[in-house]
């Protein structure tokens, strides 16, 4: 029934996305200001009936209708309710169903709210929007459909993956669809634009808040997702470099370059097909993650069930939007002459660019480089995080310089408004880290230059605070979050403890100035599975701090997996991480204990990066 | 200027003499192992049999006295380059290496010749 309900849902979609197509296209022939009303009853509608799709397949889970085969492969009765939930998303097919919901919304919203803008250019975006509904619908229906049956009818489902059975992983998808399903309606908007010649500043302002809240989501999206690595994978780090993380990244950054390009259009109406390049490169990069993701070409942590043909269909609409952007570019190129002065404000936003591409390619080569010395050459070789640390980390201290002086231009004008500021501020930065140096433990020279630069960038950010009249203060909060980040990355980093040693119930053991004690062990039943809980007590000799840690090795019934569940103490000054693994045939555990210090606040500085988003966010709607 | 230039070249000098001296790290070689039966894990990070194994070896190897660079080329002998995760700089792998940089330096070139052909002439 309720795939019936479903399938019936998803091709009522397909029809009002033709419809709409339809109207617009009949709208754009007369000669008025005015879109039928028709159209935004039809996206409502639209809206609507997507909404509905969506809650008779997360109806379908929490039944557990096993008459769905992805219920069946993704779901079990006994699951707790809120994974059953989050499980409709935590599959291919769901997903794509959210995608297709943040898709519409993003569609009916940007037309409602752009009401001051050219009926053509609104117009445009949505029929090329609803080009990739509909694209989109037919991926659903014809290789992915959530709502396709099973006969006969199984019992009992196969159960969700128990890595995925995570309250982070349950809200990182939604945030990161935002994020980089988000990026679609600038896309649209940026053909539409080139369709309608609609190309002064005023473009950028129809925009510009939809590339900051697909920019806060994303960031929130993979902070989302490094902390639940943090926790769950069990190695301590959180960021690995990994093709699907990888991904990720691609979108931030050319969504990063876009939000500054985007200034430059705004204020002095400059790189206007800069920046329609990069609205399109933002989509394009998250359809090519998802290509990478669910195709099964990359090796990685993040498995999804691999298959094909839905590769290969991802590959041809990808190939579809490619062309169909190179030629419109083509056809309405036109050089444009304006003046641009070495030490002006659009330089170093060129400048910012400059490495966003940087990174963006960067980690493009790397992520695809042995696919093709794989294909080519049947040359296997990894690309993993001493590449990316080895190439990355000495250019991110140039661009942290620039990132800080950066702001201390002007629009047009060719000079530095404070440059003796800068030096001293730069004197400081290298006395503290001095200072750091001396009172902890010193590190190598690219150490060195990272925290002097990232100390530089976070204060000369927060000089700015004080400058009157204080012009833009959502780009200080994320300046100085940016350079906290890096700062507290690069300590964390060098000041990492890492002990790894076997112990058995009982005993005691004694490593540099740490003190571990094997108390007790203990079995828990929990109602989808069963857990070995650890006692084992750590005190530092030095500083006279004693914990309790808990490390859990947990065994899943449906499916049945082993997982290692680390056991964290945080506070404001470090993480005490601890995981313990069986030995076969031993008595033994494998204990890892880890000190990392700061950890929180690499989180609290991305949660401060998006808000300076959020918080720009808020002022361009005040403004606009 | 001048001043400025060289006393920041003096501080930044005066840090770095403090710097730490790099000595053969065995978690640093860890991390740049691919645990072969795992996906997509570190030796550093695995528990598997195999990375305990690789573990065991490397410290032997490094109780031998042997060079980063030579456990590397042991290792990728007997179980290939994929093993590596910070790829060798080969003919095969030249133009990974030399494309993020080759990106760098046309970038900068771009904005150069931009700014020279845009800005106001004086």
């Amino acid at each position: 029934m309720l795939s019936n309900i479903g399938n019936l849902l998803l091709f009522l979609n397909i029809f009002f996305s033709c419809l709409i197509i339809n109207y617009s296209f009949n709208c754009l022939k007369i000669s008025d200001n005015i879109i039928f009303k028709k159209i935004f009853q039809i996206g409502l509608l639209q809206c609507t009936a997507i909404l509905i799709c969506f809650f008779t397949l997360v109806s379908a889970f929490l039944v557990s209708d096993f008459s769905l085969i992805t219920v069946y492969q993704n779901s079990h009765s006994l699951k707790p309710i809120f994974y059953k939930i989050s499980g409709t998303w935590g599959n291919h097919e769901g997903s794509l169903l959210l995608w297709v919901i943040i898709l519409t919304f993003f569609s009916f919203l940007f037309l409602i709210f752009n009401k001051k803008h050219p009926k053509d250019f609104r117009l445009y975006t949505l029929i090329i929007q609803n080009f990739l509904i509909l694209g989109f619908l037919f991926f659903i229906i014809f290789n992915s459909n959530p709502f396709s049956k099973i006969d006969p009818i199984p019992n009992e489902g196969l159960g969700l993956n128990p890595i995925l059975q995570d309250p982070a992983l349950a809200i990182h998808p939604p945030l990161l669809y935002v994020g980089f399903v988000g990026s679609s309606i600038y896309f649209s908007a940026a053909m539409a634009s080139l369709i309608t010649n609609y190309s002064n500043k005023f473009f950028a302002i129809s925009i510009k808040s939809w590339v900051l809240i697909s920019w806060a989501f994303q960031t929130l999206g993979i902070l989302i997702g490094s902390i639940w690595a943090y926790y769950e994978l069990g190695w301590g780090g959180f960021w690995f470099w990994d093709p699907v993380e990888n991904a990720s990244l691609l979108p931030w950054f050319a969504m990063t370059a876009l939000m500054h390009s985007l200034l430059v259009l705004e204020k002095r109406n400059l790189l206007y097909f800069w920046t329609i390049i990069l609205c399109l490169l933002t989509f394009i990069l998250s359809v090519t993650g998802t290509f990478l993701v669910r195709s099964g070409i990359l090796n990685s942590v993040h498995t999804f069930a691999n298959d094909p043909s839905r590769g290969i269909f991802i590959l041809i609409f990808l190939s579809l939007m490619i062309l169909t952007s190179i030629y419109f570019l083509f056809k309405k190129y036109k050089p444009i002459n304006a003046e641009i002065n070495s030490n002006s404000r659009e330089t170093f936003i060129l400048i910012n660019n400059w490495f966003m591409m940087f990174y963006l390619l960067t980690v493009l080569l790397g992520t695809l480089y042995p696919i093709f010395t794989d294909v080519l050459t049947n040359y296997k070789i990894s690309v993993g995080p001493p590449f990316y640390n080895a190439v990355i980390i000495p250019i991110v201290i140039i661009f942290l310089i620039f990132m800080a002086i950066g702001p201390q231009t002007k629009w047009i004008k060719n000079k530095f408004s404070n440059l003796k500021l800068s030096f001293f501020i730069l004197c400081g930065a290298i006395f503290l880290n001095f200072v750091i140096i001396n009172l902890f433990r010193s590190y190598s020279i690219i150490s060195n230059l990272v925290i002097i630069s990232s100390l530089f960038l976070i204060m000369s950010s927060f000089f700015d605070i004080f400058k009157k009249p204080l012009i833009n203060f959502p780009r200080i909060i994320s300046h100085i979050s940016f350079g906290f980040l890096i700062f507290f990355i690069g300590l964390n980093h060098n000041f990492s403890e890492e002990k790894d040693f076997n112990l058995k119930l009982g005993e005691t053991i004694q490593i540099d100035n740490y003190n571990f004690v094997f108390q007790d062990l203990e079995l828990f039943q929990q109602v989808n599975y069963k857990a070995v809980v650890g006692k084992i007590s750590v005190s530092d000799t030095k500083t006279k701090e004693k914990r309790m840690l808990n490390p859990e090795i947990r065994i899943y019934d449906n499916p049945q997996t082993l997982t290692y569940e680390a056991s964290i103490q945080t506070n404001f000054f470090r993480d005490y991480y601890l995981t313990m693994s069986n030995i076969d045939r031993s008595e033994y555990y494998n204990i890892k204990f880890q000190k990392k210090p700061l950890m929180i606040w690499i989180w609290i500085s991305v949660i401060m990066l998006s808000f300076g988003g959020l918080l720009s966010l808020f002022r361009n709607a005040k403004h606009n | 200027m001048k001043l400025k230039l060289f006393s920041i070249i003096f501080f930044l000098s005066i840090n770095f003499c403090f710097a730490a001296n790099q000595i053969v790290d065995e978690n640093k070689i860890y991390k740049n192992l691919r645990c072969l039966v795992c996906q997509g894990q570190s030796v550093a990070d695995s528990n598997s049999d195999f990375a305990q194994t690789l573990k065991m070896v490397v410290k032997d190897l490094i109780g031998q006295e042997k060079t980063e660079e030579e456990i590397y080329h042991f290792l990728s002998e007997k179980y290939g380059d994929w093993i590596l995760y910070k790829p060798k700089f080969n003919l095969e792998n030249f133009f990974l290496w030399f494309f993020p940089y080759f990106v760098l330096i046309t970038g900068g070139f771009i904005i150069v010749f931009l700014i020279k052909k845009r800005s106001k002439k004086v």
